[in-house]
């Protein structure tokens, strides 16, 4: 039940409350630990010989606590790689804990000094990661990014995984944290019925426009969105104005910028999806659709197009139809001159691994993570999961379904063109201003301006407001 | 406040015969619609739940074609209904129990003991009632946290019964005050203790007015909503009503309208089948004195 | 004697009294403390900021759209309630079937307001709920609306809902009072020729005054949280735009997604403050013109 909103990249709504309000317990007991001095790392195993075979000097016999997150993905997947850990050191004693609590049970032993080697800090409750590196309580998986993937040892673990996975998993210049899941933002479409209407995705915005007035014609309409949720309409708009203006039009939003919702490729991006509205050409009544509703009318080919992360396939599993092969397209370019392909998605990871300062086998640790992101380990979990994982080509070779292949074609020609905000992390205040302010444009009841004046305002509030803690990036 | 202790009404006088206003149609009208307006959604939801997702989307008007009792199922086992059902008993079990013998004892002696201090104590449990909960909200999870009570079913079972006790001791303070003397007195004399006197003589005389409070307690600890959103964030101990507000807003639940329908029947029909069997005790007890 | 009396109050107050200390009077009085605080949970330790939290509040948006929405609320709620119920119960008085009607009536406050928010968030849906679809089976397609999107109404169909769910539990309770009421003084009244209208202004309402007033009480009370229904059954929730904000979601939101526990809790002092005032408005509104029935 309510797995899927455990995988989000940015946890959403409920999830989201369960786990800021751990996190938030957790942090003073974390501190109070670190202030309380006990700094001695005396317990941890000394390490083993560095060798080619074992880069990261793992004590062949020092025993290894895994405690993984299971839910949606079940820990299959986590068994499998400790299965190979013990193939390796058959003297170590691998010992595994797959909860779905996980930050209630790690949290006493991070503040006792005794934390396991590996921890998927992931799912509900799961402790803030920045807090965990503030009170120092997590290793630098430096060498792990540079010691020789598992099983292509001429490449770099680094060089292995897809694109923002190293940046997602960096706090203040040390990479802490590997997200194994990968989660890419598109709009949805079903590939059989747009070939049977003649329709071809569009790839820039006036394309798309035209084919909206085609698809109006037929009675079906063009588009509908998760209208409970005005979240989802920002993700096509965002991305769209990250296209536009790039990645400097990114960076000045998420470090709060003076003026930076009056640029000009989120101020284009917002008139196009109010043409869009304007036009007509979203499904009425969708803005009082729950994402359930939305994506069930989209699925009786009620509506055309539909947007979402890729996980939108396994939670239409039952309700799209036999033959419905849903597929993800990037979202169409605004301008010729945009500053970033047509081909780049907005994609962000999850899962997060990390391997606790004071662990008592961190080298082990790390050795576990290096087998856990082979490229072998990260297919078997895409096969059983229907999920990216955050490991480059995991998917070469399989079968996929249709969504899930679209998302990998997705991230295959992206190439390095993925982008993510950060805000709605950093500043969730500014996230629902940005929310409700879509809702309204998407809903006619502002004007393009309107709604950058009032972002603006609300983000020169959050900048000014001495209470919050900022980052930049 | 005092006026919400004012004397009791006396219980449900007989209605003057039916024979008024025979002839202007409007006042039976009236009466109907407002019948219709409130079972009609609840009818609504009933025949949903055994509906298809199809029918239920393209049909709201409709019956169905065939009943699918297996909405039933799947919602009592694929969507957790079940075990957030037990969640719910146990919970409220506890809590119930706890809190009609906390309250009991705390009405009674304030009501049948002279001492310093008991008018204080006594507005000190009442006033409780009329505070928001919201503004206890937050030092409350971390009073609970602190505890190491977050998410367990002794967490949750305090927590209600600290906050049902206001009401049951406000309630059956005003009923053991009505209570005779002579029969305690006479239990004193024959060398019954103060508690022997409690749980033996006046608990049992007390009796109607605990079904009535027991009632009112299981309704509102049954429907408690805001407390275990806050308190009870492990979805494996999920409460009914959490339950089924998740299975609706969250993401991730693979759209099925016919279970959700059968959840949201599951939830219904045991509250409105125990109401029915004692619809006569709860008004009794509102008449007796539950918020008068 | 004595001694087993101390030794019983001590067995039968202690007990309670601790479990009511810990859990409620103590929270409510660190909510006081919180309130002053810039405590984001985060910090580890909290900062004195004085006032600070509370001026923020006249400067929050939404914060003074949830103000808004819970007196508007506060006025249409409790006055539509009663008005129902009222009338309800004095045309019960005289009829047929009046005990089927009032089990019927009761039904919904049985339910939890999740259930019936999950329930109404159906019956708004604009394309396949109850509701639209009834009016277009009816030939009233043209009022159908997207309720719970549109800010026009979206405030509306949320107090319907809350509306909807109270008015049985009234019913009854003034079908109680009005029972209490000497059945002579209606037939005195029927002698001399009144007319129901009449009677039940004249005679109904005066010697229900009472139980109206604790009524206010109560769905006043009740229309300044609202915090379920708005949750489960609302765009956002909260929305369109902070149309069906409550102070209870802001509260919840600033706490448990913003980690602004200090800024929520002083929130909560400010809806502590409203509730008290309520109530010392509605009982001194009773102490005054309280009917005494010889």
């Amino acid at each position: 039940m309510n797995l899927e909103s455990q995988v989000r990249p940015y946890p959403t709504r409920r999830s989201l409350l369960r786990t800021a309000a751990t996190a938030a317990i957790a942090a003073p007991l974390l501190s109070a630990c670190v202030t309380g001095g006990k700094k001695d790392d005396g317990e941890a195993v000394a390490g083993g010989e560095k060798t080619a075979d074992n880069p990261l000097g793992v004590k062949a016999d020092a025993p290894l606590e895994v405690v993984v997150f299971k839910g949606g993905y079940g820990d299959e997947y986590a068994v499998k790689a400790e299965a190979q850990y013990t193939a390796k050191y058959p003297q170590a004693k691998v010992d595994h804990k797959g909860l779905q609590k996980v930050g209630e049970a790690i949290q006493p032993r991070f503040v006792a000094g005794n934390p396991p080697d590996v921890v998927d800090n992931t799912g509900a409750g799961r402790l803030d990661i920045a807090t965990l590196v503030a009170a120092n309580q997590v290793s630098d998986l430096a060498a792990l990014l540079d010691a020789p993937a598992f099983d292509e040892p001429g490449r770099k673990v680094r060089d292995t995984l897809l694109p923002g996975v190293v940046e997602d998993g960096t706090f203040a210049g040390t990479t802490v944290a590997l997200n194994f899941t990968y989660t890419v933002w598109g709009l949805w479409y079903s590939k059989p019925f747009f070939a049977e209407k003649g329709w071809a995705y569009p790839q820039t915005w006036a394309d798309m426009l035209a084919l909206c007035a085609t698809i109006k014609k037929t009675g079906v309409a063009p588009w509908t969105y998760q209208g409970k949720y005005p979240e989802y309409i920002n993700d096509p708009l965002l991305s769209m104005a990250a296209k536009t203006g790039g990645l400097d039009l990114i960076k000045a939003v998420d470090n709060l910028q003076p003026n930076a919702w009056k640029q000009d490729g989120l101020v284009q991006a917002a008139t196009a999806f109010a043409e869009l509205a304007g036009q007509g050409y979203i499904m009425s009544g969708s803005e009082a659709l729950s994402h359930t509703e939305a994506q069930a009318a989209w699925c009786q080919r009620k509506a055309a197009f539909i947007p979402s992360g890729s996980w939108l396939e396994s939670e239409q599993k039952g309700v799209a139809p036999a033959g419905f092969d849903m597929v993800m397209g990037a979202v169409p370019s605004l301008t010729a001159s945009d500053k970033q392909p047509f081909a780049a998605v907005q994609a962000a990871s999850s899962e997060s691994f990390l391997v606790p300062a004071k662990a008592k086998n961190p080298a082990g640790g790390q050795e576990y993570l290096r087998i856990l992101f082979s490229k072998a380990s990260a297919k078997a979990f895409a096969e059983a999961n229907s999920t990216l994982p955050a490991v480059a080509g995991a998917t070469d070779g399989l079968t996929l379904s249709s969504g899930l292949g679209s998302v990998r074609d997705a991230v295959t020609a992206a190439g390095s063109g993925t982008f993510t905000y950060r805000f709605r992390t950093w500043y969730a205040p500014l996230a629902k201003a940005v929310d409700d302010a879509t809702g309204e444009l998407v809903n006619k009841r502002i004007s393009p301006a309107d709604w950058s004046t009032r972002i603006q305002k609300a983000a020169d509030a959050l900048a000014k407001d001495s209470t919050v803690q900022k980052y930049t990036r | 406040m005092t006026l919400l202790r004012s004397r009791p009404a006396p219980v449900l006088a007989p209605a003057p015969p039916a024979a008024t206003n025979r002839k202007n149609p409007l006042p039976q009208l009236a009466m109907l619609c407002w019948a219709v307006v409130t079972s009609l959604p609840l009818l609504w939801a009933v025949v949903s739940s055994v509906k298809s997702d199809d029918e239920i989307l393209n049909e709201p008007w409709s019956l169905p074609s065939t009943p699918r009792f297996d909405n039933w199922a799947r919602a009592w086992t694929g969507a957790s209904i079940g075990r957030y059902f037990l969640n719910s008993l146990i919970v409220v079990g506890g809590a119930l129990l706890l809190t009609m013998f906390l309250g009991a004892l705390v009405a009674y002696a304030l009501a049948r003991y002279e001492f310093r201090g008991n008018r204080f104590l006594y507005y000190t449990f009442v006033a409780a009632m009329f505070f928001p909960v919201f503004l206890a909200l937050v030092p409350l999870f971390f009073v609970v946290q602190r505890l190491g009570l977050l998410g367990t079913y002794p967490g949750l079972i305090l927590v209600y019964a600290a906050y049902a006790v206001p009401f049951t001791v406000f309630f059956l303070h005003s009923f053991f005050r009505t209570l005779p003397t002579e029969l305690a007195e006479a239990a004193f004399l024959d060398g019954c203790s103060h508690a022997a006197v409690f749980f033996r003589v006046m608990l049992p005389l007390a009796r109607p007015g605990l079904v009535a409070v027991g009632i009112f307690n299981f309704l509102g600890l049954w429907n408690q909503y805001l407390l275990p959103l806050v308190l009870n964030p492990d979805p494996d101990r999920y409460v009914l009503a959490q339950g089924l507000a998740a299975l609706s807003v969250s993401q991730g639940y693979r759209s099925d309208w016919g279970g959700l329908f059968a959840g949201l029947t599951i939830a219904m029909l045991p509250v409105l089948v125990a109401y029915v069997a004692f619809q006569r005790h709860i008004r009794a007890g509102m008449t007796a004195g539950a918020v008068k | 004697m004595r001694h087993g009396r101390w030794r019983f109050l001590l067995g039968a107050l202690v007990p309670a009294l601790v479990l009511h200390v810990v859990f409620v009077l103590s929270p409510y009085a660190q909510a006081f403390y919180l309130s002053l605080t810039d405590w984001t949970g985060v910090a580890g330790e909290a900062h004195f900021v004085g006032a600070g939290n509370y001026a923020r509040l006249g400067g929050d948006s939404l914060f003074l759209d949830a103000v808004r929405n819970n007196a508007v609320m506060l006025v249409v709620v409790p006055v539509a309630t009663i008005a129902l119920g009222l009338g309800l119960a004095s045309l019960l008085r005289t009829r047929r079937g009046s005990a089927g009607y009032q089990i019927v009536y009761f039904f919904p406050q049985l339910l939890s307001l999740v259930v019936i928010a999950v329930l109404w968030g159906f019956v708004y849906n604009p394309n396949t709920g109850l509701l639209n679809s009834g009016l277009r089976a009816v030939g009233l397609g043209g009022l159908t609306k997207s309720w719970l999107a549109d800010p026009a109404f979206a405030l509306a169909a949320v107090m319907a809902v809350l509306i909807w769910s109270s008015v049985g539990f009234y019913v009854v309770l003034f079908r109680a009072a009005i029972d209490a009421i000497p059945a002579e003084l209606y037939e005195a009244a029927l002698i001399d020729g009144a007319g129901s209208w009449t009677t039940f202004r004249r005679i109904t309402v005066p010697l229900v005054r009472e139980s109206v007033q604790v009524a206010f009480v109560y769905l006043g009370i009740a229309a300044l949280d609202g915090f379920a229904v708005v949750q489960v059954m609302t765009v956002g929730p909260g929305g369109p735009d902070g149309a069906t904000e409550v102070i209870g979601l802001s509260l919840y939101r600033n706490a448990f997604t913003y980690g602004k526990f200090g800024y929520a809790s002083a929130m909560g002092v400010a809806l502590f403050f409203a509730t008290l005032t309520l109530a010392v408005l509605a009982l001194r509104a009773g102490r005054n013109d309280r009917l005494e029935l010889a």
